[in-house]
């Protein structure tokens, strides 16, 4: 089986490396003129040499900080939400049709009067990336929840747990594929929000370097926050996934 | 008028909460602005005021008209591409692992991201949002698509070949309808992300658009007609989900129906 999948797992680069040849090919026949679409060993070697340019860094941590903490007070709030929506009768009532309502917003559009009330700076940035995150979380914990095998929860209580101890004993640990689930969907989301943002509002950020190579007109630069914010993307995924297998050893894989 | 509003059952009609959760949203948001005054935040009610003066002239609604029918153009084609994909990919195990490190390594990147890339090669015209669009609706419904497909049940599979129904056959009438559920789930998704890019899109290339009324107005200072947009735009998200409801309820009422308060956006 792991040796089945290694294989599988070589063969995905097959695809990669034909669009970087056809990409390098374009380039190299002269089809493309390297202004408009620059050498991906150019935009490879200049990744590699802003990894070490410390500017280039601290651009890509405040973009990190932004989502972690985007991210986390998501985490924080959707994950009570939902549980709380799916087990107590009067807060679902209160929040589905809010859910209901809100979820479809393009959260993107509400940027704007962010800035407008909480400025230029992190902080617009970071409740618009919870703004984003939070629902994915929400939606899924909810779905998670409201699907705990009830017999579960009338054995618990029948053996003398308190309500609340049935909340963080049976249903919180039921819940939890689900929250990993939507954990994984709203990091995704969470990236690509929080690079948006910072292409609108352009003063730090990976985002700003992205928006900042379009004004010089620098190709080669333009790839490389791209690169930069798929690699964190990657790298947080697969995060997720480990500490997935840990907390929920013995349960299948999800993919 | 009670009567009217509740069901035989005497619970409240199915669409109400969610209209009275519109009106609760907007309240608050009236007592925000006037209780805080906050500089250069416009109460509720003066920003509805304001819609009929956006929607009511012709170059703005023209403006909002040409960003759905991009919307629209860019969501068909992304349809026609990934929903084949997708089924290929859940029923080949090769083509799957062939494809899907790809998918992955593109996921994460923000689509209207590529877009002053993209504008170097195509212009600042329709080619180049339209292309955006179709690559940031294509990811979720090539997964769901894919998910779809390696669920369904082999016996109706091996049945439908038995029977001498041919492999192209198989995937459009037996894979397709088995995995419509869940493509459908990718294609919700699809419909939010469709907006987020749209509207990203047109926030770069200035030229027409919802986006580039919003945006504009944010670096003018008018903010009466941001505020206003933002109401727009927030309403066709939500009528665009309701209408999607809809064509699930008439395609797939089959299916179980899921534990959701609405399915996940990504």
């Amino acid at each position: 089986m792991s040796a089945l999948s290694r294989s599988e797992g070589l063969i995905g680069i097959v695809p990669i490396l034909a669009l970087l040849l056809l990409w390098q090919a374009a380039v190299s026949t002269g089809m493309a003129p390297p202004a408009l679409l620059p050498s991906p060993l150019a935009v490879l070697a200049r990744f590699a040499q802003n990894m070490a340019d410390p500017a280039f860094l601290a651009h890509a941590g405040i973009t990190l900080y932004r989502l972690f903490a985007g991210f986390l007070i998501a985490l924080a709030l959707g994950v009570p939400l939902g549980l709380l929506g799916a087990t107590n009768r009067g807060v679902g009532a209160v929040l589905k049709p809010l859910v209901r309502v809100l979820a479809p917003v393009p959260k993107i559009a509400l940027y704007p009067a962010l800035i407008l009330s909480l400025g230029f700076g992190d902080a617009s940035k970071i409740v618009l990336v919870v703004a984003d995150a939070l629902f994915p979380i929400l939606l899924a914990t909810y779905q998670g929840a409201a699907m705990v095998e009830p017999k579960l929860v009338w054995s618990a209580r029948a053996a003398g747990t308190s309500r609340g101890g049935t909340l963080f004993k049976v249903i919180l640990p039921a819940t939890l594929p689900s929250i990993l689930t939507g954990s994984r969907i709203a990091l995704v989301v969470a990236c690509i929000v929080v690079f948006l943002a910072e292409m609108i509002t352009s003063t730090d950020g990976l985002g700003y370097v992205l928006v900042r190579a379009v004004r010089n007109f620098q190709t080669v630069e333009m790839f490389v926050p791209l690169i930069a914010i798929s690699v964190i993307g990657l790298a947080l995924n697969g995060a997720l996934a480990l500490a997935r297998r840990r907390l929920l050893a013995g349960f299948p894989d999800e993919d | 008028m009670s009567g009217a509003l509740l069901r035989a059952g005497g619970t409240l009609k199915p669409g109400l909460p969610p209209v009275f959760a519109c009106l609760g949203l907007l309240l608050v948001w009236q007592l925000y602005a006037r209780t805080l005054s906050v500089g250069g935040i416009p109460d509720a009610l003066s920003t509805v005021r304001e819609l009929p003066t956006i929607l009511g002239d012709r170059e703005s609604l023209y403006d909002i008209l040409d960003s759905l029918r991009r919307m629209a153009i860019g969501f068909a084609i992304a349809l026609a591409l990934s929903v084949p994909l997708g089924l290929l990919m859940g029923r080949s195990r090769l083509f799957a692992a062939l494809v899907n490190p790809l998918l992955m390594v593109s996921y994460p990147v923000p689509k209207a991201a590529l877009m002053p890339i993209i504008m170097l090669w195509l212009g600042v015209g329709d080619a180049s949002k339209l292309l955006v669009i179709v690559l940031g609706v294509s990811l979720p419904i090539i997964y769901h698509a894919y998910q779809g497909a390696r669920a369904v049940e082999e016996k109706m599979l091996w049945s439908a070949s038995a029977m001498g129904m041919s492999g192209p056959a198989r995937l459009a009438r037996i894979v397709l309808p088995a995995a419509l559920p869940e493509i459908l789930v990718g294609c919700r998704t699809g419909i939010v992300l469709a907006l987020i890019t749209m509207i990203t899109s047109e926030m770069i290339a200035r030229q027409s658009g919802a986006g580039n009324i919003l945006f504009s107005a944010l670096d003018m200072a008018q903010y009466e007609t941001v505020y206003a947009m933002i109401l727009v735009i927030s309403a066709l998200g939500i009528l665009l989900d309701v209408a999607f409801e809809y064509v699930r309820g008439a395609l797939v009422g089959w299916s179980e129906p899921r534990h959701d308060l609405a399915p996940i956006p990504a």
